[in-house]
């Protein structure tokens, strides 16, 4: 290596090495070493050394089905909780809300930049559609 | 005085403003939907009479057919009765109050009115509905705070026009408020 840091370097970032969890990765990588032995060898194998108490072969398909499945209704779901949960059109919680409507009203001060606080909506509209253009 | 325009509404179709100026204090904006085309008329039942005659070759039961008619026909009065807006108009009188009329298809009219006591201002919001949307909605004062706000009342919710028929409508409402609210000030 030419540089000892661990900061990411171009060939570093491919492989992601070092990497950050150790614990995590290693346990992913045996479970999946596990779950395509399981699916791959024949039952005598196992049966003679002694280890005889797998699951079906039938749930090496299905689960791996189930969770494409799910990851598709995922995004679908997502979706639909984003618009579910917009408020209506004619609720309050789209003009103000709790914070806005317990600000503080600092003094104005020349030459300071003036404190963030939510403009009302009328002011708003006023000046986007009543200025003369 | 009338003038009529044309716009178009958020997804697409072609809608008809009509205004009205009769006297500087009193205004009227009428917006007119496009009308049930024939073509998804036709469209919906055809879908409905095909699957119900999918339905009887599976079944054998005559009944269905005569079901598929009648539902038809229910759906179509109930729908030009219920749903389909034809008209929405927004009437302004300075010092009286606000008056919104939906006229359906099948002739019914539903109308509000709101007193200008209660009407705090006339705004153009914007909220998601299904996208971002920009719409007129009237602010209704609240009784305890003097710049509270507490209710968001929407207009023009079937035609719902797009942002440049909405700032026609915005500037002659602000013009019939702020000259309600300067002789309402003065003593």
């Amino acid at each position: 290596m030419v540089e000892n840091s661990p900061s990411p370097l171009p060939e570093r970032e491919v492989y992601g090495f070092p990497p950050r969890r150790p614990v995590l990765f290693l346990s992913s990588q045996f479970g999946f070493i596990l779950y395509l032995v399981w699916a791959f060898i024949p039952e005598s194998w196992p049966n003679s050394l002694g280890l005889t108490y797998w699951p079906q072969k039938y749930w090496a398909v299905a689960l791996s089905l189930y969770f494409l499945i799910t990851i598709v209704i995922g995004y679908l779901l997502l979706f639909g909780i984003n618009i579910m949960s917009s408020s209506p059109l004619n609720s309050i919680h789209t003009i103000t809300d709790n914070y806005a409507k317990n600000q503080q009203q600092k003094k104005y001060q020349e030459e300071a930049i003036p404190a963030l606080r939510d403009i009302p909506i009328s002011a708003v509209n006023q000046m986007f559609f009543l200025a003369t253009k | 005085m009338e003038d009529e325009r044309s716009f178009s509404d958020i997804c697409g179709g072609r809608l008809a403003l009509q205004r009205r100026y009769y006297s500087p204090s009193c205004r009227e904006f009428c917006l007119s939907c496009p009308r049930l085309s024939l073509r998804s008329l036709t469209a919906v039942t055809c879908t409905v009479w095909l699957a119900a005659y999918g339905l009887f070759t599976l079944c054998e039961n005559s009944m269905i057919l005569s079901a598929a008619i009648f539902i038809t026909l229910l759906g179509l009065l109930g729908y030009l009765h219920f749903v389909k807006i034809d008209q929405e108009t927004l009437l302004i009188i300075d010092s009286l109050g606000i008056q919104m009329t939906s006229s359906y298809a099948s002739g019914k009219e539903s109308t509000t009115f709101i007193e200008m006591g209660k009407v705090k201002d006339v705004v153009i919001n914007e909220a998601i509905y299904m996208k971002v949307i920009y719409y007129l909605c009237i602010l209704l004062k609240d009784p305890m705070e003097p710049h509270g706000i507490s209710q968001v009342v929407p207009v023009f919710q079937s035609a719902k026009p797009r942002l440049d028929c909405l700032i026609e409508v915005y500037r002659s409402c602000q013009e019939i408020l702020a000259h309600q609210k300067a002789t309402s000030a003065s003593p």
